[in-house]
């Protein structure tokens, strides 16, 4: 997949930036690597909510995996290398947290990191509609991971057509999110960018 | 000239270095504790520190939810205090406060009452949930340091909540028994007949009953004794019989005892007590 040069993507951004974000040709969803700090404190909100909420927002036994949400941000903006790294930290902490999961979680974010960090500065990333359905696929990638990475632990998952039912709740939930995201979230952004 | 190896270029490469080793070390640390089946170090560091977090979360999340119960119970209380609540705003909310507390009361002497019969139980609250949803677990606020161990019981005044399956210092996590893996010994009460339990990833169903026992909607359902529980803890009542033609086995689905929405206090009892104690007597 070709690779967009430091230069395109500053370039792209300032276009962005010089425009009102929904006026923007190139919106540049990825514009560039996030700050280290940013993502540390998106990944522990992203656990502390989960943790703690996971059954109070689970719709149809599924929650929203803001974890897979900030690793597939974070791997997309940075790259294959990178992602995995954040991928496996935010599985090991995921894996911590649940308990009985083993290392099924640190393996599947992990992976959920690579594939994401593949498409990092590709066309792709600058397409709304591809990233959204890029989370869904990716939602569905790292269950599918889980549930190898569990078995190969001797430790099936019992009720597998429920779990695939929640995974395909989990995989829409989380798109809508992004759609949410990228559609609000850039918007505001754009707009304090514009301000400024 | 033109250098064939800059400095940015060496960054870039120690960079790539530390990521590989990074993530080699993650893997390794990871699958070492899943071999021995012991929390890694990474789980130790992770549970301690969201132990603080999920403990603080608990606690904001009681408080609101004791304002909401304050706030619903107004109306009640205008009607009531009308005259009071004119005069002086700071008496309602002191007011709503009492209120919540005279409400958690009962709850609180349910778990007395039933520690009392459960001697050397660990009183804990439920501090988090499985951050995907997929187990039906909840995290306690009391690890190893309070004495739990792996497979544990653990009860609340209501009957059977599930067993310990992971222990860090300040956590343990607790799958439930309406959890799918889940598998508890029990014993229909009227009839003594004999089956296992396991969720069904929000209730309990009785699988292995023999094909001859005269199962009634309505049954009550209890723990045999096994390797967490003692005999005789209330796992649910009969709420469907399945009594197929031809089959070995007839099964049944229980209305569980404890309502799993809303778990907020449970007692650990520790295996090695299970042994030396009589059967808790009901609450009611």
């Amino acid at each position: 997949m070709p690779v967009r040069s430091d230069e395109d993507i500053a370039r792209t951004r300032a276009f962005w930036v010089a425009n009102r974000p929904s006026e923007s040709a190139a919106p540049a969803y990825v514009p560039g690597a996030p700050v280290w700090w940013h993502a540390a404190l998106a990944l522990i909100a992203a656990l502390v909510v989960q943790a703690s909420f996971s059954q109070t927002i689970a719709f149809r036994g599924a929650t929203v995996s803001f974890v897979t949400l900030v690793v597939a941000w974070y791997g997309i903006r940075t790259g294959t290398l990178s992602g995995l790294v954040f991928g496996l930290i935010a599985g090991a902490c995921e894996d911590a947290l649940a308990g009985s999961s083993g290392v099924a979680w640190t393996f599947a974010t992990g992976l959920a990191g690579l594939v994401a960090g593949a498409f990092a500065r590709s066309w792709l990333s600058d397409i709304k509609a591809a990233l959204i359905a890029g989370v869904a696929v990716l939602s569905l990638v790292r269950y599918a991971a889980f549930v190898v990475a569990l078995q190969m632990q001797n430790r099936p998952l019992a009720m597998p057509e429920t779990h695939l039912h929640a995974a395909l709740w989990q995989a829409a939930l989380n798109a809508l999110v992004a759609f949410l995201a990228l559609q609000f979230g850039l918007e505001i952004g754009g707009r304090l960018a514009h301000r400024r | 000239m033109v250098p064939i190896f800059t400095y940015r270029d060496e960054r870039k490469l120690f960079a790539v270095i530390g990521a590989v080793i990074v993530a080699a070390l993650i893997a390794l640390v990871q699958l070492d504790a899943a071999k021995s089946g012991k929390p890694s170090i990474i789980a130790d560091a992770v549970t301690s520190t969201a132990f603080v977090l999920q403990s603080t979360v608990a606690a904001v999340g009681g408080a609101v939810h004791g304002v909401g119960a304050g706030i619903a119970a107004a109306p009640h209380l205008a009607a009531q205090n009308a005259e009071l609540r004119e005069k002086n705003r700071a008496l309602r909310s002191e007011n709503a406060r009492l209120r919540e507390a005279l409400a958690l009361a009962p709850e609180a002497t349910e778990i007395a009452r039933t520690t009392a019969a459960l001697p050397g139980g660990i009183d804990a609250s439920t501090i988090g949930y499985d951050p995907e949803n997929i187990d039906r677990e909840i995290t306690l606020d009391r690890g190893s340091r309070a004495g739990i161990a792996a497979d544990d019981g653990v009860v609340n005044e209501d009957g059977v909540v599930g067993r310990i399956v992971t222990v860090t210092p300040l956590e343990s996590t607790v799958l439930l028994v309406t959890d799918g893996a889940s598998k508890v010994p029990a014993v229909v009460q009227r009839g003594r007949w004999w089956g296992i339990a396991t969720g069904t990833n929000g209730r309990i169903r009785i699988e292995y009953i023999s094909q001859d026992a005269k199962l009634r909607i309505g049954d009550a359902v209890v723990t045999g004794a096994g390797r967490s529980f003692r005999a005789g803890l209330p796992l649910g009542t009969i709420s469907r019989i399945d009594h197929p033609d031809g089959a070995l086995y007839q099964s049944a689905l229980l209305e569980p005892a404890v309502a799993f929405g809303r778990i907020s206090r449970v007692i650990v009892v520790p295996r090695t007590s299970i042994d030396d104690v009589a059967p808790a007597p009901r609450g009611d």
